[in-house]
């Protein structure tokens, strides 16, 4: 009996030794959906390793990485001079690995006659330059912007995207999260707002054309549409081990799959 | 030979394909242009990205491989230039950060009526000033100085006590928010917005409060600008009595009219007029704590001071860049009467209500060129009961009232950053057998010889 226990108990420790835990921190964007359903294929694929996903905002990602408490950090910006500098001093090289894009729609009423605007025109919308549709070639009526909230990272993303860092206009209104937008715009036939490319195509709203280009994974792709940012992971260097096979699960075909089932753009057209 | 199929790559027109070559043409000065990016890093890592997209773009290099080289140049530029090194937010339209360093010799003759002495004395002094001023966007701002001396009056340290550190003291902190281009207000301690000569208002002083700036344009050529503060003078504690349990209060409001005149050899419109009246009443409160040169800590009654100073200028008088400007200042207090009676306590003298000046400038440049100078000349007149000591210039007469006499100052630029000034004050009194501390001097003189570099 005594023997079985020691066995059992050395099985247990050497599976421990052997386990692998790969800890990711950082954006919301990327750490609310896409990458824990990558994480769930990769343990499907890779018995014994395990995840500790936390996703706290980009700038904590690209902190974890500096300080060494995470192999991967996710971020949907770039890391800053600031930051680059900071990792240096430490020792640290930060290591940038595109993983997906990011497309931002803009989107008005089904009824709105509306269909293209020029990316001048996006920035004067937003930032309360242009109030009412009849200074775009649309029919009279006064804007209604809707934006994410404050604390969404697409609300700074599409800032810097779209509105050359301005303000967004004071009477725009903050909604919670890509639904709100797409329904409250759907409601209201003067209505303005921007989603993520998932949701374009949402009952009531059509998405309107951006110096000629639709969003869409070829016109991203192709860079021709210009709301679209990358995405990243970041690691210290090159990535190795068990951290290198995840990034590269999230590079192949499969995992770029999952990159588009949950509204994002692959980095490469798949076939 | 006829021109061959894969010829000089220098040119284009000896090949039979000729979109190939064009390419190949783009790509080469593309990925040559890649290749001196990685080698200039620094200097170009902030100008990149666009070259980079462009590069992305046209398929000449992978998504990967842009984010690598942006990558490798923002860690040159993170790591090689201070400006990597500085984190400033986004809604910041323009930071800037300057000062300067003024080294001074001055000797003084101070003489008061009635005495036996003639106070002489030579002092070494430095001034340093170090200021931010922030522009936010939709037209905020916010900014702050920093300089020796806790006088208002002057930001000036005499050399002393063998080898001591000097201190730093809070010279501005304010906030300012300009909506258009007709309206600008500003709070906390700030420069002085109103339009004045040294004779009302010391330059160096650094009012307190909230102004607020109207501007008017009448056409091209003349603008109107009304300016307002209600500037606090001293904190007093509200349970006192009578005016000690007042704050010291200034408003301030004056008219700033601008008229532009007469053309130059290029058409452009460069003689101005100004003229500036305006008027300034303090509340009855108490004073205390001051430390200027020659400081009043009494009260502020007594004082509702008009004033109407101005300047004419004329450009290109001896040749391109040269100008003549006159200029001048008045003030009248209505309540001279009261101020020398019962605030200085001359029971038997008379208000002296007026103060004017008078002067003459010509100068050769802006004064920011190398080798520009000016040299300017102003008689002034200041009754004893005609405006606040407290503001006035702290250098003509020391800050007195009951003086007349002239200031002449000469200025020459070193390099476009370093200048050396010189400066002569020497004023007399206009009534003798003065009692109070504020109008009391026989005469005075001050040289002034200063080496300013600015950074």
């Amino acid at each position: 009996m005594k023997k079985t226990i020691l066995l059992l108990a050395a099985l247990g420790a050497v599976t421990a030794a052997t386990a692998q835990k790969l800890v990711i921190k950082g954006s919301d964007t990327l750490g609310a959906k896409l990458v824990p359903m990558l994480a769930e294929d990769y343990k499907a694929r890779h018995a014994g390793v395990t995840f500790e996903i936390a996703a706290e905002g980009s700038t904590t990602g690209i902190s974890a990485i500096i300080d060494g408490t995470a192999q991967i950090g996710m971020s949907s910006r770039r890391a800053k001079p600031t930051e680059v500098s900071a990792a240096t001093a430490k020792g640290v090289s930060m290591k940038p690995i595109i993983v997906a894009f990011d497309g931002i729609g803009v989107i008005v009423n089904q009824g709105n006659p509306l269909a293209a605007l020029t990316r001048r025109q996006v920035e004067q919308i937003f930032a309360g330059d242009i109030t009412d549709w009849s200074q775009v070639g649309g029919t009279p009526g006064k804007i209604s912007i809707y934006t994410r909230n404050t604390s969404s990272g697409t609300y700074a993303d599409f800032k810097e995207l779209a509105m050359k860092k301005r303000d967004y206009a004071s009477s725009s209104q903050k909604m919670a999260g890509n639904e709100q937008i797409a329904a409250e715009v759907a409601k209201n036939p003067n209505g303005i707002g921007y989603v993520g490319l998932a949701y374009l195509h949402d009952p009531g709203i059509k998405t309107v054309a951006i110096d000629g280009a639709l969003p869409s994974e070829e016109s991203v792709i192709a860079k021709k549409y210009p709301y679209a940012r990358p995405t990243f992971y970041y690691t210290n260097g090159e990535p190795t081990g068990e951290a290198a096979k995840f990034v590269e699960f999230t590079l192949s075909d499969e995992g770029q799959k999952v990159v588009r089932k949950v509204g994002f753009v692959p980095v490469r057209v798949l076939n | 030979m006829v021109g061959p199929r894969f010829g000089p790559t220098t040119g284009t027109q000896f090949n039979d394909n000729p979109d190939r070559p064009i390419m190949l043409h783009l790509k080469s000065k593309l990925l040559a242009l890649a290749a001196a990016l990685l080698c200039a890093g620094t200097a170009f890592a902030q100008d990149s990205g666009p070259l980079i997209d462009i590069l992305v773009r046209k398929g000449l290099i992978t998504d990967q491989e842009g984010e690598d080289l942006r990558s490798e140049l923002t860690k040159d530029f993170a790591a090689n230039s201070a400006a990597g090194k500085l984190n400033l937010g986004s809604h910041l339209t323009e930071f800037k950060l300057g000062g300067d360093v003024r080294l001074r010799h001055q000797v003084e003759t101070q003489a008061p009526q009635n005495g036996t002495v003639s106070n002489e004395r030579t002092r070494e002094r430095f001034r340093f000033r170090f200021n931010g001023d922030a522009l936010m966007q939709k037209g905020w701002g916010a900014g702050f100085a920093l300089e020796t001396a806790s006088a208002a009056d002057s930001g000036n340290q005499t050399l002393e006590n063998g080898n001591n550190d000097y201190n730093l003291y809070l010279a501005r902190a304010y906030v300012s928010w300009r909506p258009n281009l007709n309206w600008m207000f500003a709070g906390g301690k700030q420069k002085n917005p109103f339009y004045t000569t040294d004779m009302v208002w010391d330059s160096d002083i650094n009012p307190q409060g909230v102004t607020e700036i109207h501007t008017r344009f009448i056409g091209a050529k003349d603008t109107l600008e009304f300016r307002a503060g209600q500037l606090l003078m001293d904190d007093n504690n509200e349970t006192g009595i009578g005016r000690a349990g007042r704050d010291a209060w200034l408003f301030a409001q004056q008219a700033v009219y601008t008229h532009w005149f007469g053309k130059d050899a290029i058409g452009n419109v460069v003689n101005s007029l100004v003229i500036a009246p305006g008027f300034m009443l303090y509340n009855d409160s108490t004073l205390s704590g001051l430390d200027n040169e020659t400081p009043f800590n009494g009260t502020t009654d007594g004082l509702a001071v008009f004033t109407m100073p101005g300047e004419v200028n004329w450009m290109n008088v001896a040749g391109a860049g040269t100008s003549v400007k006159l200029y001048w200042d008045f003030a009248y207090n209505l309540e001279a009467e009261r101020r020398v009676r019962k605030v200085y306590g001359l029971a038997n003298q008379p208000k002296d209500a007026a103060a004017w000046l008078v002067g003459v400038g010509y100068g050769s440049g802006t004064g920011k060129v190398q080798g520009d100078y000016s040299v300017k000349l102003d008689y002034r007149s200041l009754g004893t009961g005609s405006l606040d000591v407290n503001l006035s210039d702290s250098d003509w007469a020391f800050g007195r009232v009951n003086q007349e006499g002239f200031k002449l100052a000469a200025a020459y630029n070193l390099t476009d950053f370093a200048s050396f000034n010189a400066t002569y004050f020497h004023t007399t009194d206009k009534r003798e057998t003065q009692t109070s501390a504020v109008s009391n001097l026989d005469h005075s003189q001050i040289l002034q010889l200063d080496l300013v570099v600015k950074f």
